[in-house]
């Protein structure tokens, strides 16, 4: 909580006055905001018509405003037992790092839905939407364990099935999925909904400090590999991940995802201030 | 190509192979760690795999080079031989010298250990029986160890381990060195094969390999076919200062007088000044310095002499005592830089007086200092059996106008009669006989004056031709020394009664002296002084006794006498002082000493003159026909141990 509350002052110095939640839509509505005129025709609504356009040029016109929608966050969260390897913890990490977007998203009136997935989406909090969600959100965040195997595209099924609107999506993981990311995320993809990719690793997955004949025990599914350490195997190791890594990122950018790779050692304040903004998740 | 020990490399090669493998086999025993995914690890492996070349080579290739190291191990444990020489097997009598001279330190350690290193290297060289072989070409071997006497410390045999340790056997002694029975044995062994010689025959000669310093006594004396001896010269240097005789006894006229006689020579080229010390008892008496003149070179005729000078030193010694005498600055041999001599007590006579009455003699006798005087009846002195001399011996029998039936072994001293059997006639008898002439230098004789002496009746003496004369009539011998028989009998011809000598101051001198004389005769110190390997005999111990000798170094030997009495202890094979202790008996002391100029000269002769034919040194130490391969083997398996480590590491290297 000290560190979420930390999180929060540091957020609030930042975020102060941003404008978050009311943003323009693409879409002509309702709102205070003028867009355009457009001609009169039959049926629209004479309230919108600008009177003193008329009066000059003795033609009606519609005048156009931009309709105010409220934006839709879903915070995506990997809660596998995958997650809880590492020191420190992804699942820290990432659930650190979910109640820093929740905060800043429910902070800026912004409709915040947490979906916690491992195989399926496990714990949801939908439809939050102002400050008096807080409390509940950092109890879900903080008191959810990790746990069960990773089943992305179950997950995102069931969140794309339940999306409603538009808005951004985040989903926050290792991405170390046995069976593939690729049609889960393009599920994700869709026009009416942004989406960010954050793959948070652990320090002992990207060098790992491993010495010796091992038998690597698969946490999620029990699945065993032998390996003897050295020097070779270490180097094929490490071009395998860059690889993974870089597979994700151009899957993602092909498909207007933004992609982030987090290290869980990585402090959670400097992200979401710096890196996320560059990125122009936050703004 | 020979194998020492095949059945033990099969052995270990038979339990080690497959432990090896079977090690190698086994599964290994991997930890188990927890990763998040096990996705990135398969592909790498996957990668390794694929990308490694000679991945599966790789891998056996530890196994290969640990097969080889530990191959080479049992290779080496098998004990492969290269064997240089070729043809049958051949015997041979190793001959070790162990003489006095091989002590000598010019080769460090000293000439016999290098003797036996060189043995050792010979023995190695020796073609063992081999399993493998068809053909029994093995050699055979001997050992003798010689001094004066030869020493048989193994038979013939192949086995080398049994002739190392019969050559770690052989110790050091101070004995002279005689060839002669070292090589009849030789020969006597070599005509019958040993007793592991299995089927073969004893064809051809045995060689004798001598390890020797050349100093040997009775070369002249040894016949050698060609090629039958081979002689390995040890030492290197000449240079030796020694003690070659020493003699320490009492003064005639004064027992407590002890005259110390040294004889010291010097082998070296060059002049040595030298400190003699001389010491009773391990106190020093005297200490003196003397200069040894250097060697004096030979021509082609004549061998070079040593440098001699002699030393002799004069001291009061009462009662009994071992005078040593040596020579301070340790040199290249020992065991003359020192010699010892027993000291008897002053001897205190037992006298048998043989009279019929003779007032004046005995009381004459009896202001000797003597221990006892028996009178006794010459038909007494007839009557006793020889065997009661023995167990009672009497120092000096006096023999008054008595010519005994039978003489033991003693120290007469005879008045007016000669006794038979000592090849002295008495062809007749004198009157009124002066002397004319004495020898007046003589011990018996030392300040008696027999000028006024006159003798009414006197036997004339017809001596031996070995007699002497010291006192002389006109006609006749007056008095006369002869040694027949191991005694001693001073003649006098004339009945002391017969003659004006009892009046004469000189009658109750030549009484004192002749006694002294006679003593000294008999007691002489000499089996108190024995040579190196001359054993010690202790008469009349006591039944149930037993004799400690102790040792030069200390050490104690228990000696059980014989039944009748006599104790022999053989082993005086160094120089040096011998105590002996008889049961409720005072401790005697035995001095052994080497005063022997052919050991003492310790230069190492360059060939042997044998009775037949001249034998020269082999030109160099004895050279490896056998090269041993398994420090090779056993390098090569270290190499390969540390290869397959360092590829082990590398391969697991981070």
């Amino acid at each position: 909580m000290a560190r979420l509350d930390s999180l929060d002052v540091l957020s609030r110095k930042i975020l102060q006055g941003k404008m978050q939640g009311e943003r323009r839509s693409k879409k002509r509505g309702q709102s205070v905001e003028f867009a355009d005129h457009r001609p009169y025709v039959a049926g629209d609504d004479l309230r919108f018509v600008d009177w003193s356009v008329y009066g000059r040029l003795d033609q009606l016109f519609l005048k156009l405003f931009l309709a105010e929608q409220d934006l839709t966050v879903h915070l995506l969260t990997d809660v596998s037992m995958s997650m809880s390897v590492g020191d420190p913890s992804k699942a820290q990490f990432v659930k650190r790092l979910s109640a820093a977007l929740g905060y800043v998203s429910l902070v800026n009136n912004n409709r915040v839905t947490i979906s916690l997935f491992a195989d399926g989406v496990r714990v949801r909090l939908a439809n939050m939407r102002g400050r008096a969600y807080l409390p509940q959100m950092a109890e879900m965040l903080l008191t959810a364990d990790c746990g069960g195997f990773s089943d992305f595209e179950k997950a995102c099924r069931d969140v794309e099935s339940r999306r409603i609107g538009s808005g951004i999506t985040v989903v926050l993981s290792d991405f170390l999925f046995k069976q593939g990311y690729e049609a889960a995320l393009r599920r994700l993809i869709g026009a009416r909904y942004d989406l960010y990719v954050i793959q948070v690793l652990s320090p002992q997955e990207i060098e790992p400090k491993l010495v010796g004949d091992l038998k690597l025990l698969d946490i999620e599914d029990a699945d065993v590999a032998e390996i003897t350490v050295s020097s070779a195997l270490l180097k094929y190791y490490r071009r395998n991940l860059a690889a993974y890594c870089a597979e994700l990122n151009e899957f993602c950018t092909r498909r207007g995802a933004v992609y982030v790779r987090a290290n869980s050692t990585d402090s959670v304040e400097s992200l979401v201030l710096n890196y996320l903004r560059r990125v122009r998740l936050l703004a | 190509m020979q194998w020492l020990t095949p059945f033990v490399g099969l052995l270990a090669a038979a339990v080690a192979v497959p432990l090896l493998l079977l090690l190698y086999f086994l599964k290994l025993k991997r930890r188990e760690a927890v990763v998040s995914s096990t996705l990135l690890w398969k592909r790498a492996v996957q990668d390794l795999q694929v990308n490694a070349p000679f991945q599966r080579l790789r891998r056996n290739l530890l196994l290969l080079l640990q097969l080889l190291a530990l191959t080479a191990m049992l290779v080496a444990l098998a004990g492969p031989v290269l064997s240089l020489d070729r043809g049958p097997g051949q015997r041979y009598v190793v001959l070790i010298d162990r003489s006095a001279s091989m002590n000598a330190t010019d080769v460090t350690p000293s000439r016999l250990a290098e003797a036996k290193k060189q043995a050792k290297v010979f023995v190695e060289s020796l073609r063992s029986s081999s399993a493998m072989a068809l053909a029994d070409r093995a050699d055979h071997a001997m050992v003798i160890a010689f001094d004066r006497h030869a020493r048989v410390m193994c038979n013939f045999t192949s086995d080398k381990r049994q002739l190392m340790v019969a050559i770690d056997a052989i110790e050091a002694g101070d004995g002279t060195s005689q060839l002669s029975e070292a090589v009849t044995v030789a020969r006597a062994f070599a005509q019958s094969p040993g007793p592991d010689s299995g089927p073969r025959s004893d064809e051809g000669l045995a060689r004798m390999v001598l390890f020797s310093d050349g100093r040997i006594d009775d070369l002249g004396a040894i016949a050698v076919a060609s090629d039958e001896l081979v002689y390995h010269r040890i030492g290197e240097s000449a240079d030796n200062i020694a003690i070659t005789a020493m003699k320490a006894r009492r003064s005639y006229e004064q027992p407590q007088q002890v005259e110390v006689f040294v004889s010291l020579a010097n082998y070296g080229t060059q002049s040595a000044a030298r400190d003699v010390q001389l010491g009773i008892d391990g106190d020093v008496r005297a200490v003196r310095s003397v200069t040894i003149p250097p060697r004096q070179e030979g021509d082609e005729t004549q061998e070079w002499t040593p440098g001699k000078v002699a030393v002799s030193f004069s001291l009061t010694h009462e009662g009994q005592g071992v005078v040593e005498v040596r020579q301070l600055e340790p040199d290249a041999l020992a065991c003359d830089d020192a010699a010892w001599s027993v000291l008897d007590p002053p001897p205190k006579l037992s006298v048998l007086l043989v009279t019929e009455g003779n007032p004046v003699l005995e009381s004459s006798l009896r202001a000797c200092p003597i221990a006892r005087l028996d009178p006794c009846a010459p038909a007494a002195f007839d009557a006793m059996e020889p065997s009661a001399f023995s167990l009672s011996p009497y120092d000096v029998i006096v023999l008054d106008r008595h010519a005994p039936l039978h003489l033991p072994r003693s120290c007469y001293l005879a008045f007016g009669a000669v006794p038979a059997g000592i090849d002295v006639n008495s062809p007749g008898e004198l009157e009124n006989q002066v002397i004319v002439d004495w020898r007046s230098r003589h011990p018996v004789l030392q300040y008696a004056n027999l000028t006024n002496l006159f003798v009414a009746q006197t036997r004339a003496l017809q001596l031996p031709r070995d007699a002497e004369v010291l006192a002389e009539f006109g006609e006749s011998p007056a008095i006369a020394l002869v040694r027949r028989h191991g005694s001693t009998f001073l003649l006098v011809g004339f009945d002391v009664l017969a003659s004006n000598w009892p009046f004469e101051p000189s009658f109750v001198l030549f009484c004192y002296n002749a006694l002294s004389y006679l003593a000294a005769q008999q007691g002489g110190g000499g089996p108190h002084e024995l040579a190196v390997a001359e054993p010690i005999v202790i008469d009349d111990v006591a039944a149930g006794g037993e004799v400690a000798v102790t040792l030069p170094d200390a050490s104690t030997v228990q000696v059980a006498p014989d039944p009748g009495g006599t104790a022999r202890f053989p082993g005086t094979y160094r120089v040096g002082l011998y105590a002996v202790d008889v049961p409720e008996e005072p401790r005697r002391f035995y001095a052994v000493n080497l005063a022997d100029e052919n050991e003492s000269r310790i230069e190492p002769g360059d060939e042997m003159t044998f009775e037949t034919m001249t034998v020269s040194a082999q030109p160099q130490g004895v050279q490896r026909a056998n090269v041993p391969l398994w420090p090779a083997l056993v390098l090569t398996a270290l190499v390969l141990a540390c290869v397959e480590w360092l590829i082990y590491n590398k391969k697991a290297r981070i």
